[in-house]
């Protein structure tokens, strides 16, 4: 079965396959810099017609909550990233380095960098996970 | 010289370069082409007690100009920033004229954004986060280093918090950059020579990073070839306006290379050493630079071929690339060595116990994700700081 993404289904085995990841228990076992929330741009051409934003309570290797939340709650989140859907299609597809698309512009990114250098290899365990959710893309 | 088949990239460039001797004095027209009447001068006390720097941007600007702040201080701060737009919001400032290096222009560059946009500093950390243009902002460099009057970053210290607010942003690059040699000739050797070889250590990050692209290559191999040929002159003789002239030019190249293709490891650890020892950034990082070419070699030796040959080293045809990529580390430190600045970290006062802490800082640096050879790793940022020092 495929989750359309972005979606609270998705979402919801995203969560499922961060908390399965021993590598992202790992590379973010130190990490205490608290939420961060993933904005994904409308984009009525392919069916979104609202931002949607994913919320991520990290803390320790583990995601304590993830749900969607309006842009005004986003904003509450230490660290907020956004881009296009076709830029976080990018990124959960691989082709895209989170880190390296916000360095480029291709993602905004409200927060401290350096943190989140820091933990380059946990943001890149992120996007493993999310590569083995099945993922139906809006614009296929 | 080859680049990926999927080879893709963003590069920026909206400066506009006004060169030449004593264009300074054509600021006030630059004013009025932004449309703008009340520009605020931005400087350091330095600068506006000790030369005529200001009063020649003053004269120049006529009654255009409605303040000087000359609050800007080396690592200039979220303070400084709040007192200089303080004083712009006061004076009613539609536009910024920083004359200055880096710290300067950076303190414009939160001034500009709180301007425009108001609040505190703090509330714009990130990138690509302002949705709008800032306050128009024109740059006049007095040292021919940083290039920071074309890129899209701004470091800004947070002494409150004791950390680095680092805010990047297309909105942040400046508008117009007046590159006027005569405002560079007061800058002692030992400056010149320093800001000289940080434009050439963004040169190299620029050719060696993964976000490299044939542009900034490009921008980035003339900028050393201008830097090998004119640095010396330029530290020899400072009333060689020829040579502050061409090393401006350099400087910005390079700063339009590296702002769109990144920096790398020899920044991580220069940053780390300017920020716990004081060490000047173009002295470190040409401190740094030749340990890095070779910690890196490996990964890229073809771009390194290609600095060796902008950097002047004979006899590179027919060598393969990693023997002539060789040569750039060693042509690199003889530069250094030529405009006699220090080539070891000790000489810098920079103690051995204060290695490990060094590198541990520099693994959070945003300049390290774009190394060519990874470097997210204490031991190895170690090995390259015991090199150096």
């Amino acid at each position: 079965m495929e989750f359309p993404f972005p979606s609270e289904e998705w979402l919801k085995e995203y969560h499922s396959q961060i908390n399965s990841s021993e590598a992202y228990k790992k590379a973010a076992a130190t990490w205490e810099a608290g939420a961060v929330v993933l904005v994904i741009s409308k984009e009525p051409r392919i069916g979104l017609n609202e931002d949607f934003a994913i919320w991520l309570d990290l803390l320790k290797g583990v995601c304590r909550e993830s749900k969607k939340v309006t842009l005004e709650e986003a904003q509450k989140a230490p660290f907020v990233i956004t881009g296009d859907y076709a830029r976080w299609k990018q990124v959960v597809k691989k082709v895209l380095d989170p880190v390296k698309g916000m360095m480029q512009g291709k993602l905004k990114l409200k927060g401290d960098l350096p943190t989140i250098v820091r933990f380059v290899k946990a943001s890149q365990e992120l996007v493993e996970c999310s590569t083995r959710v099945p993922t139906k893309f809006l614009d296929e | 010289m080859s680049y990926d088949k999927d080879l893709n990239f963003i590069f920026r460039f909206k400066t506009k370069i006004v060169f030449g001797p004593d264009t300074a004095k054509d600021v006030g027209m630059e004013v009025d082409s932004l449309g703008c009447s009340k520009a605020l001068i931005v400087t350091d006390s330095f600068i506006s007690s000790k030369t005529d720097l200001v009063e020649r941007v003053k004269t120049a600007l006529g009654n255009r100009c409605v303040g000087v702040f000359d609050g800007c201080e080396p690592d200039s701060g979220v303070h400084i920033v709040d007192k200089g737009t303080e004083m712009g919001r006061k004076v009613k400032a539609d536009c910024l004229v920083s004359v200055g290096g880096g710290s300067s222009i950076d303190t414009s560059k939160g001034m500009a954004i709180c301007l425009k946009k108001g609040g505190n500093l703090r509330d714009y950390t990130g990138i690509n986060f302002l949705d709008a243009p800032i306050t128009p902002h024109i740059v006049i460099p007095t040292t021919g280093g940083t290039g920071s009057e074309v890129t899209y970053a701004a470091v800004i210290k947070d002494h409150e918090a004791g950390r680095k607010l680092l805010i990047a942003d297309n909105f942040l690059i400046p508008d117009i950059a007046i590159l006027d040699p005569l405002m560079t000739v007061g800058m002692p050797p030992m400056v010149t020579a320093g800001t000289g070889m940080d434009a050439v250590t963004h040169a190299v990050e620029a050719i060696h990073s993964l976000q490299r692209d044939p542009i900034a290559d490009a921008l980035a191999l003339h900028a050393i070839r201008l830097a090998k040929r004119y640095l010396p002159d330029a530290v020899k003789n400072g009333n060689d306006i020829t040579a502050r002239g061409q090393m401006l030019i350099a400087a910005n190249m390079a700063g339009s290379a590296f702002s769109n293709a990144q920096v790398g490891v020899v920044h991580a650890l220069a940053h780390s050493v300017g920020a716990r020892h004081g060490v000047p950034h173009g002295v470190a990082n040409s401190i740094l630079l030749p340990h890095c070419i070779r910690f890196n070699l490996s990964e890229c030796p073809d771009r390194y071929a290609m600095v060796a040959e902008a950097l002047g080293v004979e006899d590179i045809k027919g060598k393969s690339d990693e023997k002539a990529g060789a040569g750039a580390a060693d042509a690199a430190m003889a530069l250094a060595k030529s405009v006699g600045l220090p080539l070891r970290l000790r000489d810098v006062k920079v103690p051995e116990s204060g290695l490990e802490t060094l590198a541990n800082d520099a693994l959070s640096d945003g300049s390290i994700v774009y190394n060519p050879r990874n470097a997210m790793d204490h031991a190895l940022l170690l090995g390259i700081l015991r090199q150096a020092w």
